[in-house]
């Protein structure tokens, strides 16, 4: 039978268990790695990143007390983690949006993909509206997990949700009007 | 929790699709695995390197200051007292001070990096 997440944890925590967290990193990476795609908008830097947030949860994992899911759990540490890099990126924030700008261009042609289209979606929402609505549609948090890992009130937390649902609605309708 | 519609439900299956890219790819999903076991499994350089730079410089300031802090320190007492203070010379304080401060150092900077 396959253990839970939480059996899992306990072995980490008793015995610094490497297999069974490598076991957990098998089952959320994909999660974790996609949900830091979304919010980056960069693949390599989020996947640094989803690597630092698995190391640091490694690290804090005897601080997971079970009160909520460990999925939950392990994408706060992830957006923390993209938080404090958004933080050091500020600094150069003109170089990567040239850079960001250079990839699209290099990168994004329109037949890529829905993910891409996505991602360019996303690219129009504003820095909370993001992070609220990956939170909620990637990740799969209720609003109020959401507002507690976003350090928000809940109803801001729904606000940016429904504007970025509605700014999306409208950037994927023109866009397909566009192609149409 | 969301407003359901058809939108909804297509933002719901384009995000899942894009995990799928890290599901499905399980030659990505194993090489991510080890990098990080790897990463567990090996101490970090950096951190032994700041641990150590930290530790050494307290203690060089301390070994270098303390002694002279408590020459100066002259403390009055009478009876049990001051034969207590008689053992307590510069050079013991300097070291009781420079154990704690590497006791300080071994418990909080782990935790901090």
């Amino acid at each position: 039978m396959k253990a839970s997440d939480e059996e899992l944890v306990a072995l980490v925590v008793a015995a610094r268990d490497t297999v069974a967290f490598g076991e957990l990193v098998r089952r959320h990476q994909g999660l974790v790695r996609s949900m830091l795609a979304r919010m980056c908008g960069n693949r390599a830097l989020a996947e640094d990143l989803a690597q630092e947030a698995f190391i640091r949860a490694f690290r804090k994992i005897g601080s997971f007390t079970g009160a909520g899911s460990f999925k939950s759990w392990l994408c706060r540490i992830a957006y923390n983690e993209f938080l404090m890099s958004a933080r050091k990126r500020k600094a150069t924030e003109k170089a990567m949006d040239r850079f960001k700008q250079d990839v699209d261009d290099i990168e994004a042609p329109r037949d890529m993909g829905s993910v891409v289209d996505l991602d360019r979606a996303l690219a129009t929402l504003k820095e909370d509206e993001r992070a609220a609505v990956v939170l909620c549609y990637a990740s799969g948090l209720s609003h109020s997990e959401a507002a507690e890992m976003l350090n928000m009130p809940l109803g801001t937390v729904k606000s940016h949700v429904n504007r970025g649902r509605e700014k999306l609605k409208a950037w994927f309708e023109k866009s397909e009007a566009l192609v149409s | 929790m969301t407003i359901e519609d058809a939108f909804d439900a297509r933002l719901k299956a384009a995000f899942a699709d894009a995990q799928d890219d890290y599901e499905q790819d399980t030659e990505s999903a194993d090489a991510f695995m080890k990098r990080v076991q790897n990463r567990i499994a090996r101490p970090d350089r950096r951190r032994i390197l700041i641990l150590g730079a930290a530790g050494s410089t307290g203690s060089a300031i301390a070994g270098t200051q303390l002694e002279t802090f408590f020459s100066g320190v002259d403390i009055p007492a009478d009876g049990i007292l001051a034969s207590v203070a008689g053992f307590a010379t510069p050079e013991t304080m300097a070291a009781g001070v420079l154990a704690i401060m590497i006791s300080g150092f071994a418990f909080i900077l782990p935790k901090r990096i």
